[in-house]
């Protein structure tokens, strides 16, 4: 039963690899700004990634987090649903082929879902929220 | 000093101020920049949209057969800066009020905007030829009475020939004219 009423609200965790700051905003607009709203999907932000179910990642991975930012990863409970927030994630973007950049983070993680953006605005990312919360159900057998 | 009270009556009627996505429609404001599209019949291939490219999104291939070029841009790495809509010369290119952009890891390298756009070949010598929007033409040939639809068939090798027979009839003319 606990299962059927987990399922849904799955917390969210934002993981920052070395992002301008742009993306890591327009998360923060979408919780926190009455206007948008991501808690009314039953979806809150947790400051521990042992809580949570969808990571979304900002930030092209530079080279120095990427270790850490493999850490923290590897410390979320599955089942977990990835989602790359903004264009830099997904594929680099405007700093795709940087000395100083590792990524793009589908080299190192898996990544369920794309947001492409720069920054994407609130509603694709809720948009994303919506698709990861469908594969995260799924990956739940429910 | 009472002015909250006239807020507070007033939010009690207002009601909630978030927006209903995903349960509406979103509301995007009319010059919002989304996925960027591309008109196939506009472009000339001059490949200014991939030299300003902040992403280096746009990529541009001649066919080795010479049929034509392949115009492809990734909106994964579309920075939505406007920038290749700015300096199109034709307007080939648009943002669009699109941001539903949110798909799964499979479709990641289809998430672009392909087009194919075919060369012409010259109506004289049949060498391919990068055709040219009719918009265009009309601006560079706006001061000269030739015909520049048939003009704009042609390659250069053959416009210069259709041009110095032009010139060399006109003053055929005027000579026996005279």
């Amino acid at each position: 039963m606990l299962r059927k009423l987990a399922a849904r609200s799955p917390w969210l965790y934002r993981i920052n690899t070395g992002s301008c700051n742009g993306c890591d905003v327009e998360l923060l607009t979408t919780a926190c700004i009455p206007r948008y709203d991501v808690e009314r999907l039953g979806c809150r932000y947790c400051g521990s990634p042992r809580h949570a179910d969808i990571v979304l990642i900002t930030g092209p991975l530079t080279v120095r987090l990427k270790d850490k930012v493999l850490r923290v990863w590897e410390e979320i409970p599955e089942p977990k649903v990835t989602v790359a927030v903004g264009i830099c994630p997904v594929s680099g973007g405007v700093f795709r082929g940087g000395y100083s950049i590792a990524g793009p983070v589908d080299k190192y993680l898996p990544i369920d879902i794309n947001v492409p953006g720069c920054p994407p605005r609130p509603q694709a990312i809720i948009e994303g929220v919506i698709k990861a919360r469908d594969a995260w159900l799924a990956r739940m057998g429910g | 000093m009472l002015d909250f009270l006239k807020i507070l009556a007033g939010n009690v009627f207002k009601g909630p101020s978030t927006d209903g996505f995903p349960f509406t429609q979103a509301h995007t404001p009319r010059r919002f920049r989304g996925k960027v599209h591309l008109n196939p019949a506009l472009c000339v291939g001059c490949t200014i949209c991939r030299h300003v490219c902040a992403g280096g999104a746009i990529h541009i291939a001649e066919r080795p057969d010479g049929s034509g070029y392949d115009y492809t841009l990734w909106h994964n790495t579309c920075a939505l800066c406007g920038l290749c809509q700015h300096y199109c010369p034709t307007g080939a290119l648009s943002t669009s009020g699109d941001w539903h952009n949110a798909h799964p890891q499979s479709e990641k390298y289809q998430w672009c905007e392909r087009h194919f756009v075919p060369f012409l070949s010259c109506d004289g010598c049949g060498a391919p030829l990068r055709p040219l929007p009719p918009a265009l033409t009309g601006r560079i040939y706006a001061d000269n009475h030739v015909d520049a639809a048939r003009l704009m068939r042609l390659c250069p090798r053959c416009r210069q020939i259709e041009t110095a027979m032009h010139a060399r009839e006109a003053s055929h003319e005027a000579q026996s004219g005279s």
